[in-house]
């Protein structure tokens, strides 16, 4: 009996995955059979579940709601509900006018009423929509919004791209189960945990989905590739380790993203403590020397082709490759020669022969965290300190929960992702103005002349203008935040973003994705259609 | 984990053992059992000693490779060696094994001993206490106090050991109701000895035996346990050695052929397991009074 349950144990434990290997019947995407209908395993659901209010839609397509403007493949802004928009002068109204013919999917017309409602909703809620620099929403006519904001702004625009107009006649506190919206699809049904089906809205103002019904399935990518291979699904979103096998009938698509990953220090010397009593700062990943080194030693190529079997790219900042970085920030790594030097100059050397350095009385060891649940993280924090070995820092990776990280994320090194179509989030991490403010600038970094660049890219009043600040507070040539500069950060890749896609499907362009493996995709759905 | 529950009354009843090794006698054939699991247990021992931590570094060069006279059970998709990883993972799991055990049927010894000993309120709240534990799955419990400390080999240990103990106390509860009503122990009490006396010169010897085959047979399921809870992924850091962590991760490449990475540390973790569980099974035959001369 017990012998019995020792040998099933094991053998479940060795052979569990293989069950979900069984599949069933293969989609038919023959001319004749196909239908207007896909399948999808490309990520996993909101938690909140679909109200923009609350963060539902940032990244790929709202599916049941539509936003005032969104970008186009080259990441230009374009119209969405809006017709239009004007700043002020001063830079602080923003006028935005919108369409007279949209509708809800349950028939209402949509009106300036209800993108004010939406805002205003958006500012009470506290929720991750950011919403603090509005400093007042006012409906000039049916269709005319304006936006005061408390100081100019330029990028409040990623605000107007990514929250969704929700109606202020049918939201409640379960509209996040029962969207109502004026997007290009309404909800059929959702199975927690399980499927999300939509099917396409007929009251949607702009150009028909070509598919009339989409199903979602919440699939972990071990199993979505198992249902790629079954033929269960149209798409499904895979990891690279599952890259390297073909799969009949479907195509290996990898899409650029500037999804990074990279490892966040603390900037200040340790002894302080947050509000609520968490440590603040770590003595050794305060020394520029330290962080300077890292950066430099690190081989980013080598990152991508070991621990990313070459799906990504070298990642140099937060925001490799979008309009406002600086291509000046990319620094030739993978120096060990050069990172010693550093060291040496930064008055580090090992005096007692153990083979880790030492200044002052201090060794330079400290702590990765990782998310213990997320392998790629894993290993690129084992690969990374397995690198900086030889230098004579001992860099100790552990994984740990984000409640663990979430304790430790101000006094140790952490391995973080980010990425984002919008700079608001650069200085969200490195503005002095958010350290220890929610997941943002958690290593405290601070420097007044990036922190001045920062103020002026946001208080320009066009887009050119901002870049131009946002580039020089990566690198002015003197200063800045990026690893030429102050290096608060090692960015270590951005990842390739992996899909099995149906051979049949056309999938228009994809732009360069964001960070967040699976919904992005969704962002252009509306012109997907058969080959 | 039902069989636990059920340890050591039900596992002495002997079964295939026999047919493995026919011609000898039962002592002979626990001989060479003890013989050989304490030469995979010094050779685990060791190895993890004597193995360096090179094996566990990162290595992109040999990454994904097939079990050769390199690696002899392969390498992973970090290039890490997996016999370093699967010897020093067995050498953890013995460890919290043997730590969580040892707690575990020294609790059992002492709450079987209070039960019987200490009046009826102790007795019945012992008792409710075992069918309490027996009550609940093993690995909810374990789960539950692995993460209420704060994971780690600490948690895994204390959770282990909290959960295992309660059969073992039983089978000791029982033993001292029976050792009580015994003349000599009648005697030495209506000789003015006091209970402690009575419970260390006269019960306490009787049941280290009792004590040890509990031990013994809790091993084996401390360390499945032990595998158990890493490969949920609530105990340790995902880049310890641990066998439970090393099949859990093992999982995600088996659809890609790599078969290496679950098969040698699954069966080293089985051998193990079993190696335990017979020896166990074979000292309480020895020990039982109504099977030892068979």
């Amino acid at each position: 009996m017990k012998n019995k349950s020792v040998v099933f144990l094991v053998i479940v434990m060795m052979l569990s995955s293989l069950f979900s290997i069984v599949g069933c019947s293969r989609l038919s995407t023959s001319q004749d059979d196909r239908k207007d209908e896909l399948i999808l395993a490309v990520g996993y659901e909101s938690d909140t579940g679909w109200d923009p209010v609350t963060g539902w839609g940032r990244y790929g397509s709202p599916l049941f709601q539509s936003t005032l403007f969104k970008r186009d493949s080259n990441l230009n802004i374009v119209n969405d509900l809006a017709t239009g928009y004007q700043i002020s002068e001063d830079g602080h109204v923003w006028t935005v006018s919108i369409r007279d013919d949209a509708r809800f999917s349950d028939g209402e017309k949509l009106t300036a009423k209800d993108v004010v409602f939406t805002y205003a909703t958006a500012m009470e809620s506290g929720s991750v929509v950011d919403v603090t620099v509005v400093d007042n929403i006012r409906e000039v006519d049916e269709y005319t919004v304006d936006f005061i904001l408390k100081k100019p702004h330029s990028a409040f625009m990623a605000l107007l791209v990514s929250v969704g107009i929700v109606p202020e006649h049918a939201y409640g506190s379960d509209y996040g189960e029962k969207p109502i919206g004026s997007g290009p699809f309404k909800l059929v049904q959702w199975d927690r945990g399980q499927q999300l089906i939509v099917e396409a809205n007929p009251e949607y103002y702009g150009d028909k989905p070509y598919f009339n019904k989409i199903t979602f399935l919440f699939l972990e990518q071990d199993t979505a590739f198992a249902a790629a291979k079954a033929g269960n699904v149209h798409i499904a979103a895979i990891n690279a380790t599952l890259a390297g096998q073909s799969v009949q009938g479907m195509t290996l698509v990898n899409l650029e993203s500037v999804d990074n990953r990279g490892i966040m220090f603390p900037y200040v010397k340790s002894g302080g403590t947050t509000e609520d009593g968490k440590p603040i700062g770590n003595d050794v990943t305060a020394d520029l020397a330290i962080r300077k080194a890292i950066n430099v030693a690190i081989d980013r190529n080598l990152l991508v082709a070991g621990a990313l079997n070459g799906y990504g790219t070298p990642a140099y900042t937060v925001c490799d490759n979008m309009p406002w970085w600086n291509p000046d920030t990319v620094i030739s790594d993978g120096d060990m020669e050069e990172a010693k030097k550093i060291l040496a100059e930064g008055g580090w050397s090992d005096t007692d022969g153990d083979g880790i350095l030492e200044k002052d009385g201090l060794k330079a060891t400290f702590s990765v965290i990782y998310p213990a649940s997320d392998q790629t993280r894993q290993a690129l924090a084992l690969a990374a300190t397995e690198m900086i070995k030889p230098l004579g820092i001992d860099i100790i990776a552990e994984g740990k929960s984000w409640d663990d990280i979430e304790k430790m994320m101000y006094s140790q090194a952490v391995l973080f992702g980010w990425g984002s179509y919008d700079p608001l989030e650069m200085y969200k991490l490195y503005s002095s103005g958010m350290a220890g403010v929610s997941w943002y600038n958690t290593g405290h970094y601070g420097n007044v002349q990036v922190d001045e660049y920062m103020e002026l890219a946001l208080a320009a009043t066009s887009e050119e203008e901002a870049n131009e600040y946002w580039k020089k507070a990566q690198w002015d040539g003197q200063t800045g935040l990026s690893g030429r500069g102050d290096a608060p950060w090692a960015w270590l890749v951005n990842l390739g973003h992996l899909y099995l896609i149906d051979e049949n499907l056309d999938m228009g362009q994809q732009k360069i994705q964001p960070h967040g493996h699976g919904w992005p995709i969704t962002d252009n759905i509306v012109e997907w259609k058969w080959k | 984990m039902k069989s636990a529950n059920s340890l050591p009354i039900r596992t002495a009843k002997d079964t295939a053992h026999k047919n493995m090794l026919p011609k000898l006698s039962r002592r002979h054939r626990t001989l060479i059992v003890l013989a050989l699991t304490t030469l995979l247990l010094l050779s685990i021992v060791t190895g993890s000693y004597i193995l360096s931590d090179s094996g566990l570094s990162v290595n992109f060069e040999i990454k994904n490779q097939a079990p050769s006279m390199n690696n002899l059970f392969g390498t992973d998709w970090l290039g890490r060696d997996m016999f370093t990883r699967t010897v020093k993972g067995l050498s953890l799991s013995l460890g919290v094994g043997m730590m969580a055990a040892l707690v575990s049927a020294v609790l059992a010894l002492f709450l079987g001993i209070c039960a019987a000993t200490l009046g009826k309120t102790v007795d019945t709240a012992v008792t409710w206490l075992v069918d309490l534990f027996l009550g609940v799955p093993h690995l909810v419990i374990i789960i539950l106090i692995a993460f209420s400390v704060g994971g780690g080999i600490r948690g895994v240990i204390i959770g282990v050991a909290v959960t295992h103990w309660p059969s073992l106390a039983r089978v000791i509860r029982a033993e001292v109701m029976q050792l009580r009503s015994a003349e000599y122990v009648q005697v030495s009490r209506h000789l003015g000895k006091s209970r402690w006396w009575v419970a260390t010169h006269h019960l306490l010897p009787h049941l280290i035996s009792q004590f040890f085959v509990g031990l013994i047979l809790l091993f084996p399921h401390a360390i499945l346990h032990e595998a158990g809870i890493s490969f949920l992924g609530f105990g340790l850091s995902p880049d310890t050695p641990a066998i439970g962590i090393i099949l859990s991760e093992a999982m995600r490449y088996l659809s890609t052929g790599m078969w290496w990475l679950a098969f040698f540390p699954g069966v080293s973790l089985l051998i193990m397991v079993r190696a335990f569980d017979i020896l166990g099974n074979n000292i309480l035959l020895l020990l039982d009074p109504h099977k030892a001369h068979e």
